[in-house]
């Protein structure tokens, strides 16, 4: 566990999360961290209904998310990384 | 090690892939593992970022061939590993080196050109000897509520827990019909989450059942042990595990808030007024496994109908040769199996490569292929047993999907749209038509989610054969990659060569 987390408690990383900075756990995928945040959801489907993680595994597609503008970025494949921009909105994630 | 050229280039760190690739570097093979993951182990022996501390998930005592594996191919001089990397791409001999079709009389290498994408950009590896052993995922099966978020596979469940130390939620249904839903009950009540239910769809074992498990037993005692020391960590946490039960949908407005599960027959048909509601803010299904056999279809490998097996499985011989010359596959790709018959069938994969390497004397070889012929013996009468007992019920699973359940979830489609497609256009027949008019599978999961489904969804409308359906196509790339990272490679492949120079391209 880092020591050098820009948070406040051990562990936590801070992230932008649809432009608002959240403190999650670090060490582990950028899915994970939003479901163990309560913040599941990674896209929303044309009708604007929510979707989120499904297989977990980088096979579905259903988690990808926009991280530092890249989109269609699997956040089941993704490290959590401290300072990383996540956009759940953009069109290209619908 | 140059890791554009190995001697063998292995497509996924899981059992099959690490057997394979320690067979192969013990007999003087330079190896490159490649895989999309952070670290080895595949789905089944994933391990939690190191910086996130806590008990190692493989410290159960059903994963100590695990642990030991993984430890060997770790220590190996001639391993090197690719992780964040997909291999989206097989080209083979008969393409220039960029992957696009060669004019003829155009010199180009021998041996498959994988391209692969990872921290690097875009690479093409050449290797004299190509392992696919991609695995498998979770069998998806469409239901009312399955987009849902908090809807997961078991095996999407399991790999939040055993990779990333994430409960996926606090209070979980489990429903399918494949054992690992047994494993990973246990291992979310020994996490700490609240298992409400864990429901089989089929009946209690027949006692010619119980004969074929018996017969199963040899060298299978390890997996059998893990199963009923799951169940008996079930029983002490006061989880009801249920036979006869099926999911018939999941409901909830913005999140799962329940499961609706219903008493089913023998062909998981629900008994009427047996339906009962679940309050859970996670449902997981495990229904089996599908092999993901998009990069070895692509590559032009031959495969066929295996519904037990997984769906579409990967034609092969006994040395694990696929239909082409140069590609090898092993694992779930020729038949999901579990994890010890894809470490038999890495093993045996691992012996003919080196031997075709010229690494491997006969003698040698075959002196070694005894007992890794009496471990793939042992192993496959297991997975045949589970094939028997646990194989999906596809009617019954089709059934379960109404005209507004989501067939497809990238595109949107559903199975009322397929329908009426397919009423629009008679004759339609192959699953590649019904993409072409609908859409569906044209997503960025590229028809993984809805191509098992479509095909029964076809089969059963039109009653054509599955084998005459088809799979979709797979083409390159088998998944999505930034353009300008191809772009980037082929400005460099362009520019690097003369177009006859039948060199190895590198990025």
């Amino acid at each position: 566990m880092s020591d050098h987390s820009p948070s406040g408690r051990p562990g936590q990383v801070t992230i932008t999360l649809d432009g608002v900075p959240r403190e999650v756990p670090g060490g582990r995928s950028l899915a994970a961290a939003l479901i163990a945040i309560d913040e599941p959801v990674t896209r929303h489907d044309r009708a604007g209904r929510p979707r989120a993680a499904y297989c977990g595994m980088g096979v579905c597609f259903e988690c990808t998310v926009t991280v530092d503008g890249a989109p269609l970025i699997r956040s089941c494949q993704e490290p959590v990384r401290a300072g990383m921009s996540v956009d759940t909105t953009g069109e290209e994630a619908r | 090690m140059n890791t554009t050229t190995p001697d063998l280039l292995v497509v996924g760190a899981g059992p099959a892939g690490l057997a394979a690739a320690v067979t192969a570097a013990t007999h003087g093979a330079r190896v490159l593992v490649v895989d999309e993951q952070p670290r080895p182990g595949g789905q089944i022996w994933r391990r939690p970022d190191p910086a996130n501390p806590g008990p190692d998930p493989l410290s159960a005592p059903a994963y100590a061939a695990g642990r030991a594996l993984l430890t060997r191919a770790a220590a190996h001089p001639g391993i090197d590993f690719a992780h964040h990397t997909t291999a989206w791409g097989v080209f083979a001999t008969r393409t220039a080196p960029d992957g696009w079709a060669a004019p003829p009389g155009t010199p180009v290498p021998a041996g498959p050109r994988v391209a692969v994408h990872g921290p690097q950009g875009v690479e093409v590896l050449l290797p004299r000897a190509l392992l696919l052993t991609a695995g498998a995922y979770d069998l998806p099966v469409p239901l009312p509520g399955w987009t849902l978020p908090g809807f997961l596979t078991v095996g999407g469940i399991q790999a939040l827990l055993k990779g990333h130390r994430t409960l996926a939620g606090r209070r979980i249904v489990l429903a399918g019909a494949h054992p690992l839903l047994l494993i990973a009950a246990a291992q979310l009540v020994r996490a700490g989450a609240d298992v409400a239910e864990v429901a089989f769809a089929q009946h209690l074992p027949a006692p010619a059942d119980l004969i074929r498990a018996v017969a199963a037993l040899p060298g299978n005692r390890a997996k059998v042990a893990e199963g009923l020391a799951a169940l008996r960590t079930l029983r002490r946490a006061g989880v009801p595990v249920h036979t006869r039960t099926l999911l018939l949908r999941a409901e909830g407005e913005q999140h799962v808030a329940a499961a609706v599960l219903a008493r089913v027959d023998q062909d998981w048909r629900p008994v009427p007024g047996s339906a009962r509601t679940v309050g859970c803010d996670t449902v997981g299904t495990g229904y089996g496994f599908v092999p993901s056999t998009e990069l070895a279809r692509q590559a032009g490998c031959a495969a066929h109908w295996n519904g037990p097996a997984g769906g579409w499985v990967l034609d092969h011989d006994d040395a694990m040769r696929t239909s082409l010359p140069h590609i090898w596959a092993a694992g779930e790709l020729t038949g999901v199996a579990g994890a010890e018959h894809a470490v038999a069938t890495g093993r045996r994969a691992g012996l003919d490569i080196g031997r075709s390497l010229g690494l491997l004397e006969s003698a040698v070889h075959d002196r070694e292929l005894r007992p890794v012929e009496a471990e793939l013996a042992a192993t496959g009468r297991m997975a045949a047993f589970l094939d028997h007992t646990c194989a999906p019920h596809r009617a019954g699973l089709h059934a379960l999907a109404d005209d507004d359940t989501v067939l497809c979830r990238c595109e949107e489609i559903t199975f009322g749209g397929v329908r009426r497609t397919l009423a629009d256009n008679p004759g339609l027949g192959t699953a590649d038509a019904v993409k072409l008019l609908t859409r569906a599978g044209m997503g960025p999961c590229q028809g993984r989610m809805c191509g098992p489904a479509l095909l029964e969804l076809l089969h059963r409308e039109t009653g054509v054969p599955r084998e005459t359906i088809g799979a979709f196509t797979a083409r390159p790339p088998v998944k999505p990659l930034p353009v300008d990272a191809l772009a980037r490679a082929h400005d460099a492949t362009t520019t690097a060569e003369s177009p006859t120079d039948a060199g190895p391209v590198v990025r």
